[in-house]
Protein backbone atom coordinates (compact mmCIF):
# COMPACT_ATOMS: atom_id res chain seq x y z
CA UNK A 1 0.00 0.00 0.00
CA UNK A 2 1.67 3.64 -0.88
CA UNK A 3 2.05 5.29 2.73
CA UNK A 4 2.19 8.94 0.26
CA UNK A 5 0.73 8.97 -2.78
CA UNK A 6 1.59 13.03 -4.51
CA UNK A 7 0.48 13.53 -7.78
CA UNK A 8 1.56 17.29 -9.51
CA UNK A 9 2.81 19.08 -6.41
CA UNK A 10 3.11 22.35 -7.21
CA UNK A 11 4.73 24.95 -4.91
CA UNK A 12 4.27 28.97 -5.52
CA UNK A 13 6.10 31.58 -4.10
CA UNK A 14 3.62 34.47 -3.58
CA UNK A 15 5.53 37.97 -4.42
CA UNK A 16 4.21 41.29 -5.25
CA UNK A 17 4.50 40.64 -8.60
CA UNK A 18 3.71 37.64 -9.80
CA UNK A 19 3.68 34.49 -8.14
CA UNK A 20 7.09 32.26 -8.91
CA UNK A 21 6.56 28.45 -9.44
CA UNK A 22 9.47 27.00 -7.04
CA UNK A 23 8.33 23.21 -7.67
CA UNK A 24 6.58 22.45 -10.50
CA UNK A 25 3.95 19.02 -10.65
CA UNK A 26 6.37 16.96 -9.01
CA UNK A 27 4.46 13.53 -8.40
CA UNK A 28 6.14 11.23 -5.48
CA UNK A 29 4.46 7.81 -4.09
CA UNK A 30 6.21 6.18 -0.89
CA UNK A 31 5.18 2.53 -0.32
CA UNK A 32 5.25 0.83 3.25
CA UNK A 33 9.05 0.02 4.19
CA UNK A 34 10.36 1.33 1.23
CA UNK A 35 13.91 4.01 1.62
CA UNK A 36 13.27 6.09 -1.74
CA UNK A 37 16.36 8.76 -2.27
CA UNK A 38 15.29 12.14 -3.67
CA UNK A 39 18.02 13.90 -5.46
CA UNK A 40 18.72 17.17 -7.05
CA UNK A 41 21.33 20.35 -6.69
CA UNK A 42 21.20 22.56 -4.71
CA UNK A 43 17.82 25.38 -5.28
CA UNK A 44 16.18 22.11 -6.71
CA UNK A 45 12.88 22.43 -4.30
CA UNK A 46 13.83 18.72 -2.80
CA UNK A 47 13.53 20.85 0.68
CA UNK A 48 10.67 22.60 -0.19
CA UNK A 49 8.68 19.48 -1.07
CA UNK A 50 9.73 17.67 2.34
CA UNK A 51 8.51 20.92 3.63
CA UNK A 52 5.42 20.91 1.91
CA UNK A 53 4.54 16.95 3.03
CA UNK A 54 5.32 18.15 6.58
CA UNK A 55 2.36 20.48 6.14
CA UNK A 56 4.89 23.87 7.67
CA UNK A 57 4.95 26.01 4.88
CA UNK A 58 4.03 29.48 5.75
CA UNK A 59 1.33 31.94 4.05
CA UNK A 60 4.36 33.14 1.64
CA UNK A 61 3.91 29.14 -0.20
CA UNK A 62 0.96 28.65 -1.52
CA UNK A 63 0.49 24.47 -2.17
CA UNK A 64 -1.61 22.88 -5.06
CA UNK A 65 -1.98 19.34 -5.97
CA UNK A 66 -4.22 17.10 -8.14
CA UNK A 67 -3.79 13.92 -5.25
CA UNK A 68 -2.03 14.53 -2.02
CA UNK A 69 -3.00 11.10 0.25
CA UNK A 70 -1.85 10.23 3.26
CA UNK A 71 -2.56 6.07 3.65
CA UNK A 72 -5.68 6.72 1.89
CA UNK A 73 -6.32 10.18 3.34
CA UNK A 74 -6.92 12.65 1.37
CA UNK A 75 -4.89 16.12 3.13
CA UNK A 76 -6.26 18.60 0.92
CA UNK A 77 -9.78 18.37 2.07
CA UNK A 78 -8.78 18.19 5.49
CA UNK A 79 -8.40 21.18 7.85
CA UNK A 80 -5.02 21.96 9.25
CA UNK A 81 -5.41 20.85 12.65
CA UNK A 82 -6.66 17.01 11.60
CA UNK A 83 -3.96 17.73 8.94
CA UNK A 84 -1.29 18.36 12.19
CA UNK A 85 -2.81 16.08 13.91
CA UNK A 86 -1.71 13.29 11.47
CA UNK A 87 1.18 14.39 10.05
CA UNK A 88 2.78 14.69 13.74
CA UNK A 89 1.40 11.42 14.66
CA UNK A 90 3.17 9.69 11.23
CA UNK A 91 5.55 11.51 9.85
CA UNK A 92 8.51 12.53 11.69
CA UNK A 93 11.82 14.46 10.07
CA UNK A 94 15.86 15.51 10.77
CA UNK A 95 17.77 17.61 9.51
CA UNK A 96 21.16 18.66 8.40
CA UNK A 97 23.42 20.04 10.92
CA UNK A 98 22.56 18.72 13.89
CA UNK A 99 24.56 21.03 15.76
CA UNK A 100 22.53 23.64 15.01
CA UNK A 101 19.41 22.04 15.17
CA UNK A 102 19.69 21.15 18.99
CA UNK A 103 19.04 23.71 21.39
CA UNK A 104 22.53 24.31 23.03
CA UNK A 105 21.44 26.05 26.43
CA UNK A 106 19.36 22.42 27.59
CA UNK A 107 20.90 18.98 27.62
CA UNK A 108 20.37 16.26 25.56
CA UNK A 109 17.90 14.49 28.69
CA UNK A 110 15.55 17.61 28.93
CA UNK A 111 15.40 17.93 24.91
CA UNK A 112 14.60 14.29 24.97
CA UNK A 113 12.02 14.02 27.26
CA UNK A 114 10.28 16.93 25.98
CA UNK A 115 10.32 15.39 22.78
CA UNK A 116 8.57 11.44 24.06
CA UNK A 117 5.09 11.18 23.85
CA UNK A 118 2.72 12.25 27.03
CA UNK A 119 -0.57 9.67 25.78
CA UNK A 120 1.76 5.91 26.31
CA UNK A 121 1.83 7.14 30.35
CA UNK A 122 -0.38 5.95 33.33
CA UNK A 123 -0.78 6.66 36.56
CA UNK A 124 0.40 10.18 38.79
CA UNK A 125 2.84 12.55 37.81
CA UNK A 126 5.98 11.43 39.89
CA UNK A 127 5.00 8.08 37.95
CA UNK A 128 5.03 9.37 34.48
CA UNK A 129 8.44 11.77 35.36
CA UNK A 130 9.96 7.87 36.40
CA UNK A 131 8.22 6.80 32.88
CA UNK A 132 10.01 9.69 30.45
CA UNK A 133 13.22 8.95 31.94
CA UNK A 134 13.23 5.63 31.09
CA UNK A 135 11.74 6.06 27.93
CA UNK A 136 14.31 8.63 26.77
CA UNK A 137 17.02 6.30 27.60
CA UNK A 138 15.22 3.55 25.68
CA UNK A 139 15.22 5.89 23.15
CA UNK A 140 18.94 6.57 23.13
CA UNK A 141 19.64 2.78 23.35
CA UNK A 142 17.64 2.06 20.13
CA UNK A 143 19.44 4.37 18.15
CA UNK A 144 22.88 2.40 19.15
CA UNK A 145 24.14 5.18 22.20
CA UNK A 146 25.12 2.48 25.13
CA UNK A 147 26.64 5.74 27.37
CA UNK A 148 23.06 7.09 28.22
CA UNK A 149 24.00 8.25 31.59
CA UNK A 150 26.82 10.36 29.89
CA UNK A 151 24.95 11.36 27.21
CA UNK A 152 21.45 12.45 28.86
CA UNK A 153 23.80 14.93 31.21
CA UNK A 154 25.72 16.09 28.27
CA UNK A 155 25.06 19.67 26.21
CA UNK A 156 25.30 19.58 21.90
CA UNK A 157 28.57 20.99 21.67
CA UNK A 158 30.04 18.32 23.87
CA UNK A 159 28.99 15.61 21.44
CA UNK A 160 30.35 14.72 17.82
CA UNK A 161 28.22 15.57 14.64
CA UNK A 162 27.57 11.70 14.49
CA UNK A 163 26.38 11.43 18.31
CA UNK A 164 24.08 14.77 17.49
CA UNK A 165 22.74 12.98 14.20
CA UNK A 166 22.10 10.05 16.00
CA UNK A 167 19.94 11.93 19.29
CA UNK A 168 17.96 14.27 16.09
CA UNK A 169 17.12 10.57 15.27
CA UNK A 170 16.06 9.35 18.58
CA UNK A 171 13.72 12.59 19.29
CA UNK A 172 12.45 11.37 16.09
CA UNK A 173 11.63 7.74 16.67
CA UNK A 174 9.63 9.35 20.17
CA UNK A 175 6.48 9.29 18.42
CA UNK A 176 7.18 6.16 16.48
CA UNK A 177 6.58 7.17 12.84
CA UNK A 178 5.55 5.46 9.78
CA UNK A 179 8.08 7.85 7.69
CA UNK A 180 10.90 9.42 8.14
CA UNK A 181 12.23 12.20 6.38
CA UNK A 182 16.20 12.90 6.73
CA UNK A 183 17.15 16.00 5.06
CA UNK A 184 20.56 15.52 3.87
CA UNK A 185 21.59 13.80 7.65
CA UNK A 186 24.84 13.61 6.16
CA UNK A 187 25.85 16.98 4.96
CA UNK A 188 29.37 17.86 5.65
CA UNK A 189 30.01 14.89 7.81
CA UNK A 190 33.60 12.84 8.06
CA UNK A 191 32.93 9.53 5.57
CA UNK A 192 33.34 7.23 8.41
CA UNK A 193 30.91 9.17 10.32
CA UNK A 194 28.48 9.16 7.16
CA UNK A 195 28.28 5.21 6.94
CA UNK A 196 27.77 4.86 10.67
CA UNK A 197 24.26 7.00 10.44
CA UNK A 198 23.65 5.55 7.18
CA UNK A 199 24.21 2.12 8.39
CA UNK A 200 21.60 3.40 11.27
CA UNK A 201 19.05 4.29 9.18
CA UNK A 202 19.30 1.33 7.49
CA UNK A 203 18.84 -0.91 10.38
CA UNK A 204 15.72 0.94 11.55
CA UNK A 205 14.23 0.70 8.14
CA UNK A 206 14.52 -2.94 8.09
CA UNK A 207 13.96 -3.90 11.99
CA UNK A 208 10.98 -1.12 12.45
CA UNK A 209 9.24 -1.41 8.89
CA UNK A 210 9.97 2.43 8.70
CA UNK A 211 9.69 3.91 5.06
CA UNK A 212 12.81 6.60 4.87
CA UNK A 213 12.96 9.36 2.44
CA UNK A 214 16.67 10.54 1.88
CA UNK A 215 16.84 13.91 0.70
CA UNK A 216 20.82 14.59 -1.03
CA UNK A 217 22.25 16.50 -3.25
CA UNK A 218 24.99 13.94 -4.20
CA UNK A 219 23.82 10.73 -6.37
CA UNK A 220 26.65 8.72 -5.44
CA UNK A 221 25.79 8.93 -1.91
CA UNK A 222 22.73 7.95 -1.02
CA UNK A 223 22.78 4.53 -4.55
CA UNK A 224 23.96 1.96 -1.81
CA UNK A 225 21.05 2.59 0.47
CA UNK A 226 17.98 3.43 -1.19
CA UNK A 227 15.44 0.95 -2.94
CA UNK A 228 14.07 4.14 -5.36
CA UNK A 229 15.17 7.32 -6.04
CA UNK A 230 13.40 10.18 -7.24
CA UNK A 231 15.73 13.24 -9.17
CA UNK A 232 14.60 16.48 -9.09
CA UNK A 233 16.37 19.86 -11.41
CA UNK A 234 15.63 23.02 -10.72
CA UNK A 235 11.77 22.22 -8.92
CA UNK A 236 11.00 19.81 -12.04
CA UNK A 237 10.73 16.28 -12.11
CA UNK A 238 13.21 14.87 -13.68
CA UNK A 239 13.37 11.19 -13.40
CA UNK A 240 11.89 8.39 -10.83
CA UNK A 241 12.52 4.62 -10.73
CA UNK A 242 14.42 1.95 -8.77
CA UNK A 243 17.76 2.42 -7.61
CA UNK A 244 19.02 0.20 -10.42
CA UNK A 245 17.09 1.38 -13.01
CA UNK A 246 18.58 5.14 -12.47
CA UNK A 247 22.32 4.11 -11.67
CA UNK A 248 22.46 1.65 -14.78
CA UNK A 249 20.18 2.98 -17.36
CA UNK A 250 19.19 6.15 -16.97
CA UNK A 251 16.29 8.06 -19.23
CA UNK A 252 17.27 11.40 -18.50
CA UNK A 253 20.02 13.14 -19.82
CA UNK A 254 20.47 15.11 -16.63
CA UNK A 255 20.88 11.80 -14.75
CA UNK A 256 23.19 10.90 -17.58
CA UNK A 257 25.49 14.14 -16.94
CA UNK A 258 25.28 13.89 -12.93
CA UNK A 259 26.73 9.88 -13.15
CA UNK A 260 29.13 11.03 -15.84
CA UNK A 261 30.42 13.73 -13.69
CA UNK A 262 31.61 11.73 -10.80
CA UNK A 263 34.75 10.23 -10.42
CA UNK A 264 34.04 7.85 -7.58
CA UNK A 265 31.28 6.07 -10.53
CA UNK A 266 34.09 6.00 -13.31
CA UNK A 267 36.68 4.55 -11.71
CA UNK A 268 38.09 3.28 -15.06
CA UNK A 269 38.95 6.31 -16.76
CA UNK A 270 42.22 7.72 -16.47
CA UNK A 271 43.32 10.00 -13.57
CA UNK A 272 43.66 13.49 -14.54
CA UNK A 273 41.35 13.44 -17.77
CA UNK A 274 38.48 15.40 -18.17
CA UNK A 275 34.98 14.44 -16.78
CA UNK A 276 32.06 14.97 -18.73
CA UNK A 277 30.09 17.79 -17.03
CA UNK A 278 26.52 19.94 -17.94
CA UNK A 279 27.46 23.87 -19.12
CA UNK A 280 26.85 26.20 -17.26
CA UNK A 281 24.64 26.68 -13.50
CA UNK A 282 21.87 26.06 -11.89
CA UNK A 283 19.30 28.90 -12.55
CA UNK A 284 17.75 31.05 -9.96
CA UNK A 285 14.71 31.04 -9.28
CA UNK A 286 13.87 34.87 -10.83
CA UNK A 287 14.88 34.00 -14.27
CA UNK A 288 13.90 30.66 -14.67
CA UNK A 289 13.75 29.01 -18.21
CA UNK A 290 10.46 28.31 -19.94
CA UNK A 291 9.54 24.80 -20.66
CA UNK A 292 11.89 22.18 -19.73
CA UNK A 293 14.39 23.93 -17.07
CA UNK A 294 17.18 21.79 -18.10
CA UNK A 295 17.31 23.35 -21.87
CA UNK A 296 19.65 25.93 -21.79
CA UNK A 297 22.38 23.21 -20.44
CA UNK A 298 20.93 20.34 -22.08
CA UNK A 299 23.00 18.29 -24.88
CA UNK A 300 20.13 16.91 -26.60
CA UNK A 301 17.93 19.70 -26.22
CA UNK A 302 15.63 20.59 -29.46
CA UNK A 303 13.22 23.11 -30.49
CA UNK A 304 10.13 21.10 -28.66
CA UNK A 305 11.51 21.62 -25.41
CA UNK A 306 10.10 25.14 -24.54
CA UNK A 307 7.26 22.71 -24.01
CA UNK A 308 7.12 21.47 -20.85
CA UNK A 309 7.62 17.34 -21.21
CA UNK A 310 5.28 15.03 -19.54
CA UNK A 311 6.00 12.20 -17.01
CA UNK A 312 6.12 9.10 -19.86
CA UNK A 313 5.87 5.77 -17.35
CA UNK A 314 8.21 2.89 -18.86
CA UNK A 315 7.41 -0.17 -16.44
CA UNK A 316 7.47 1.89 -13.28
CA UNK A 317 11.08 3.84 -14.67
CA UNK A 318 9.04 7.41 -15.21
CA UNK A 319 11.24 10.17 -17.34
CA UNK A 320 9.79 13.51 -18.09
CA UNK A 321 11.78 14.45 -21.71
CA UNK A 322 10.85 14.68 -25.18
CA UNK A 323 14.23 13.36 -26.45
CA UNK A 324 15.06 10.60 -23.49
CA UNK A 325 18.02 8.18 -23.65
CA UNK A 326 15.59 4.83 -23.66
CA UNK A 327 16.30 4.23 -27.23
CA UNK A 328 20.14 4.08 -27.18
CA UNK A 329 20.27 1.27 -24.71
CA UNK B 1 62.76 17.35 -11.77
CA UNK B 2 63.50 19.72 -8.90
CA UNK B 3 60.84 20.40 -6.03
CA UNK B 4 58.84 23.64 -6.35
CA UNK B 5 57.84 23.23 -2.68
CA UNK B 6 60.02 21.23 -0.36
CA UNK B 7 59.09 20.50 3.23
CA UNK B 8 61.04 19.25 5.86
CA UNK B 9 59.98 17.79 9.37
CA UNK B 10 57.93 20.61 10.05
CA UNK B 11 55.48 20.46 13.23
CA UNK B 12 53.32 22.27 15.11
CA UNK B 13 52.27 22.17 18.67
CA UNK B 14 49.73 24.36 21.04
CA UNK B 15 50.75 25.38 24.53
CA UNK B 16 48.29 24.59 27.13
CA UNK B 17 48.24 26.67 30.67
CA UNK B 18 50.55 24.89 32.54
CA UNK B 19 49.92 22.89 35.69
CA UNK B 20 52.75 24.04 38.30
CA UNK B 21 55.70 23.63 36.63
CA UNK B 22 54.64 21.08 34.07
CA UNK B 23 54.86 22.45 30.66
CA UNK B 24 51.81 20.87 28.49
CA UNK B 25 51.58 20.79 24.71
CA UNK B 26 48.76 18.98 22.40
CA UNK B 27 50.98 17.78 19.38
CA UNK B 28 48.41 19.52 16.06
CA UNK B 29 50.77 17.78 14.23
CA UNK B 30 54.12 15.61 14.28
CA UNK B 31 56.58 15.99 12.15
CA UNK B 32 56.00 15.30 8.22
CA UNK B 33 58.03 15.67 5.21
CA UNK B 34 57.30 15.73 1.21
CA UNK B 35 58.26 17.31 -1.61
CA UNK B 36 55.81 18.62 -4.43
CA UNK B 37 57.00 19.40 -8.29
CA UNK B 38 55.43 21.86 -10.57
CA UNK B 39 52.15 20.14 -12.35
CA UNK B 40 51.68 17.89 -9.78
CA UNK B 41 49.01 17.03 -7.50
CA UNK B 42 49.20 16.06 -3.76
CA UNK B 43 46.13 15.04 -1.49
CA UNK B 44 46.01 15.30 1.89
CA UNK B 45 43.35 13.22 3.78
CA UNK B 46 42.29 12.29 7.44
CA UNK B 47 39.35 12.82 9.76
CA UNK B 48 38.28 15.61 11.56
CA UNK B 49 41.51 16.56 13.90
CA UNK B 50 44.37 14.83 12.06
CA UNK B 51 45.90 18.07 10.98
CA UNK B 52 45.06 18.66 7.86
CA UNK B 53 43.79 22.37 7.97
CA UNK B 54 46.71 22.99 10.51
CA UNK B 55 49.37 21.81 7.63
CA UNK B 56 47.53 23.78 5.07
CA UNK B 57 47.75 26.61 7.83
CA UNK B 58 51.38 26.26 8.33
CA UNK B 59 52.04 26.19 4.54
CA UNK B 60 50.40 29.72 4.45
CA UNK B 61 52.07 31.13 7.20
CA UNK B 62 48.71 31.96 9.34
CA UNK B 63 50.27 29.70 12.21
CA UNK B 64 54.19 29.51 12.66
CA UNK B 65 55.92 26.72 12.74
CA UNK B 66 57.30 24.45 15.67
CA UNK B 67 60.11 22.99 14.22
CA UNK B 68 60.66 22.24 10.23
CA UNK B 69 62.12 24.23 7.35
CA UNK B 70 59.52 25.41 4.13
CA UNK B 71 61.79 25.58 0.78
CA UNK B 72 60.22 26.94 -2.53
CA UNK B 73 62.64 27.00 -5.17
CA UNK B 74 65.72 25.90 -3.36
CA UNK B 75 64.82 29.27 -1.09
CA UNK B 76 63.85 28.97 2.88
CA UNK B 77 60.39 30.79 3.55
CA UNK B 78 61.00 33.01 6.61
CA UNK B 79 58.32 33.22 8.93
CA UNK B 80 56.16 36.69 9.11
CA UNK B 81 57.56 37.42 5.64
CA UNK B 82 53.98 37.35 3.67
CA UNK B 83 54.95 39.83 1.18
CA UNK B 84 57.18 36.99 -0.05
CA UNK B 85 55.12 34.25 0.65
CA UNK B 86 51.63 35.22 -0.55
CA UNK B 87 52.97 35.30 -3.89
CA UNK B 88 53.47 31.62 -4.18
CA UNK B 89 51.27 29.89 -1.91
CA UNK B 90 47.53 30.99 -1.93
CA UNK B 91 44.58 28.99 -0.68
CA UNK B 92 41.45 28.56 -1.15
CA UNK B 93 38.91 27.89 1.37
CA UNK B 94 35.43 25.57 1.64
CA UNK B 95 32.93 28.05 2.00
CA UNK B 96 33.50 30.51 -0.54
CA UNK B 97 30.22 32.33 -0.27
CA UNK B 98 31.82 33.81 3.24
CA UNK B 99 34.94 34.60 2.58
CA UNK B 100 34.59 36.96 -0.17
CA UNK B 101 34.00 40.63 1.14
CA UNK B 102 30.01 41.34 0.99
CA UNK B 103 30.76 45.11 0.75
CA UNK B 104 33.30 45.28 -2.02
CA UNK B 105 32.55 44.58 -6.06
CA UNK B 106 34.61 41.76 -7.73
CA UNK B 107 36.90 44.34 -8.94
CA UNK B 108 37.88 45.70 -5.76
CA UNK B 109 38.05 42.16 -4.61
CA UNK B 110 40.77 41.13 -7.21
CA UNK B 111 42.59 44.50 -6.96
CA UNK B 112 43.55 44.36 -2.97
CA UNK B 113 46.34 41.15 -3.67
CA UNK B 114 47.46 43.30 -6.84
CA UNK B 115 47.72 46.61 -5.33
CA UNK B 116 49.56 45.10 -1.99
CA UNK B 117 52.17 42.85 -3.74
CA UNK B 118 52.89 44.73 -7.42
CA UNK B 119 53.64 48.14 -8.71
CA UNK B 120 51.56 47.91 -11.95
CA UNK B 121 49.20 50.97 -12.72
CA UNK B 122 45.35 51.28 -12.45
CA UNK B 123 44.96 50.14 -16.39
CA UNK B 124 47.42 47.23 -16.40
CA UNK B 125 45.39 46.23 -13.11
CA UNK B 126 42.51 46.27 -14.76
CA UNK B 127 43.87 44.41 -17.57
CA UNK B 128 45.07 41.60 -15.37
CA UNK B 129 42.03 40.93 -13.91
CA UNK B 130 40.13 41.15 -17.20
CA UNK B 131 42.44 38.21 -17.97
CA UNK B 132 42.06 36.18 -14.96
CA UNK B 133 38.14 36.30 -14.85
CA UNK B 134 38.33 34.98 -18.71
CA UNK B 135 41.15 32.36 -17.52
CA UNK B 136 38.17 31.01 -14.50
CA UNK B 137 35.20 30.93 -17.14
CA UNK B 138 33.82 34.60 -16.00
CA UNK B 139 33.37 37.55 -18.29
CA UNK B 140 34.80 40.96 -17.99
CA UNK B 141 31.45 42.48 -17.23
CA UNK B 142 31.29 40.15 -13.78
CA UNK B 143 34.38 42.76 -12.66
CA UNK B 144 31.07 45.29 -11.58
CA UNK B 145 28.85 42.63 -9.64
CA UNK B 146 28.91 41.85 -5.69
CA UNK B 147 29.56 38.42 -4.76
CA UNK B 148 25.52 38.05 -3.28
CA UNK B 149 25.00 38.30 -7.45
CA UNK B 150 27.06 35.30 -8.33
CA UNK B 151 25.91 31.94 -7.74
CA UNK B 152 27.99 28.83 -5.09
CA UNK B 153 29.57 27.80 -8.26
CA UNK B 154 30.46 31.18 -9.36
CA UNK B 155 31.70 32.27 -6.34
CA UNK B 156 33.81 29.66 -6.12
CA UNK B 157 35.38 30.67 -9.32
CA UNK B 158 35.99 33.83 -8.26
CA UNK B 159 38.39 32.81 -5.49
CA UNK B 160 40.23 31.03 -7.66
CA UNK B 161 40.93 34.01 -9.77
CA UNK B 162 42.00 35.49 -6.43
CA UNK B 163 43.89 32.79 -5.67
CA UNK B 164 45.84 32.78 -9.31
CA UNK B 165 45.78 36.48 -9.80
CA UNK B 166 49.35 36.77 -8.72
CA UNK B 167 50.29 33.99 -10.49
CA UNK B 168 51.53 31.85 -7.92
CA UNK B 169 53.14 28.24 -7.96
CA UNK B 170 51.38 26.54 -5.25
CA UNK B 171 47.66 26.27 -4.52
CA UNK B 172 46.30 24.89 -1.49
CA UNK B 173 42.73 23.55 -1.65
CA UNK B 174 41.41 23.25 1.61
CA UNK B 175 38.19 20.97 0.69
CA UNK B 176 37.18 23.43 -1.86
CA UNK B 177 35.48 20.51 -3.63
CA UNK B 178 33.46 19.31 -0.52
CA UNK B 179 30.47 21.37 -0.73
CA UNK B 180 29.81 21.83 -4.69
CA UNK B 181 27.48 20.50 -6.27
CA UNK B 182 27.53 17.86 -8.08
CA UNK B 183 27.39 19.18 -11.71
CA UNK B 184 29.67 22.21 -10.67
CA UNK B 185 32.34 20.08 -8.67
CA UNK B 186 32.83 18.52 -12.14
CA UNK B 187 33.03 21.65 -14.02
CA UNK B 188 35.44 22.66 -11.03
CA UNK B 189 37.84 19.93 -11.20
CA UNK B 190 38.18 20.32 -15.40
CA UNK B 191 38.70 23.84 -14.63
CA UNK B 192 41.56 23.09 -11.80
CA UNK B 193 43.55 20.84 -14.17
CA UNK B 194 42.88 22.83 -17.37
CA UNK B 195 44.72 25.63 -15.11
CA UNK B 196 47.26 23.36 -13.79
CA UNK B 197 48.42 22.42 -17.26
CA UNK B 198 48.50 25.58 -18.71
CA UNK B 199 50.26 27.61 -15.65
CA UNK B 200 52.39 24.41 -13.79
CA UNK B 201 51.02 25.06 -10.73
CA UNK B 202 50.82 22.57 -7.65
CA UNK B 203 48.08 21.53 -5.95
CA UNK B 204 47.89 20.33 -2.70
CA UNK B 205 44.01 19.09 -2.27
CA UNK B 206 42.70 18.72 1.23
CA UNK B 207 39.90 16.70 1.09
CA UNK B 208 38.00 13.19 2.17
CA UNK B 209 36.15 12.44 -0.70
CA UNK B 210 38.70 9.57 -2.12
CA UNK B 211 37.24 9.51 -5.79
CA UNK B 212 38.15 12.88 -6.70
CA UNK B 213 41.08 12.39 -4.81
CA UNK B 214 41.95 9.10 -7.12
CA UNK B 215 40.90 11.35 -10.02
CA UNK B 216 43.09 14.78 -9.13
CA UNK B 217 46.12 13.86 -7.34
CA UNK B 218 49.29 12.31 -7.94
CA UNK B 219 51.08 11.56 -4.23
CA UNK B 220 48.84 11.36 -1.15
CA UNK B 221 49.48 11.19 2.82
CA UNK B 222 47.37 10.34 5.06
CA UNK B 223 46.75 11.94 8.38
CA UNK B 224 45.87 10.53 11.68
CA UNK B 225 45.71 12.66 14.97
CA UNK B 226 48.45 14.00 13.19
CA UNK B 227 50.56 11.49 12.75
CA UNK B 228 51.92 10.54 9.12
CA UNK B 229 49.97 7.37 8.33
CA UNK B 230 51.08 6.39 5.11
CA UNK B 231 52.36 8.23 2.16
CA UNK B 232 53.33 7.52 -1.76
CA UNK B 233 51.69 7.36 -4.98
CA UNK B 234 47.68 7.84 -4.73
CA UNK B 235 47.32 4.89 -7.08
CA UNK B 236 49.34 2.33 -5.14
CA UNK B 237 48.02 3.63 -1.42
CA UNK B 238 44.43 3.47 -2.62
CA UNK B 239 44.73 0.07 -4.51
CA UNK B 240 47.30 -1.56 -1.64
CA UNK B 241 46.20 0.05 1.66
CA UNK B 242 48.95 -1.17 3.86
CA UNK B 243 47.94 1.00 7.35
CA UNK B 244 44.78 -0.26 9.36
CA UNK B 245 43.51 3.64 9.30
CA UNK B 246 43.65 4.17 5.62
CA UNK B 247 41.71 0.68 5.06
CA UNK B 248 39.16 1.99 7.21
CA UNK B 249 38.70 4.49 5.67
CA UNK B 250 38.54 3.12 1.86
CA UNK B 251 36.09 0.97 3.27
CA UNK B 252 33.94 3.69 4.43
CA UNK B 253 33.50 5.09 1.26
CA UNK B 254 32.83 1.94 -0.53
CA UNK B 255 29.42 1.94 0.23
CA UNK B 256 29.14 5.24 -1.82
CA UNK B 257 31.40 3.41 -4.97
CA UNK B 258 28.95 1.23 -6.35
CA UNK B 259 29.39 -2.55 -5.85
CA UNK B 260 26.18 -3.37 -7.42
Amino acid sequence: MNLLDVRNLSIELLTNNKPILAVDKVSLTIKEGEVRGLVGESGSGKSLLAQAIMGVLDEKWHVDADRFHWRGNDLMRLSAEERKSIISNDVAMIFQEPMACLDPTATIGEQLEEAVDQQQFEGFFWKKRQQRKLEAINLLHKVGIKNHIQCLKSYPHQLTEALCQRVMIAMALAKKPLLLIADEPTAAMESTNQGQIFRLLASLNQLKNMSILLISHDLENVTHWTNTITVMYSGQFVEAGTTDQIFKQPFHPYTRALIDSSPTANIHIPTKSRLMTLPGSIPVLQHLPIGCRLGPRCPRAQRECVNSPKAKNHQGHQVSCHFSLKGSY
Amino acid sequence: MTDLLEVTNISKAYKLPSRWFKKRYIHALEPISFQIQAHKTLAIVGETGSGKSTLAKLLVGAETTTTGEIKLNGQSLHQGNFKQRCQHIRMIFQDSGTTLNPSLTIQQLLDEPLCLNTDLNEEERVQLIRETLHKVGLLAEHMNFYPHMFSGGQKQRVSLARAIILKPQVVILDEALGALDPSLRSQMINLLLDLQQQMGLAYILIGHNLGIVRHFSDDIIVLCQGQVVEQGKTLNVLNKPKHKYTKKLIMSQQYQLIHR
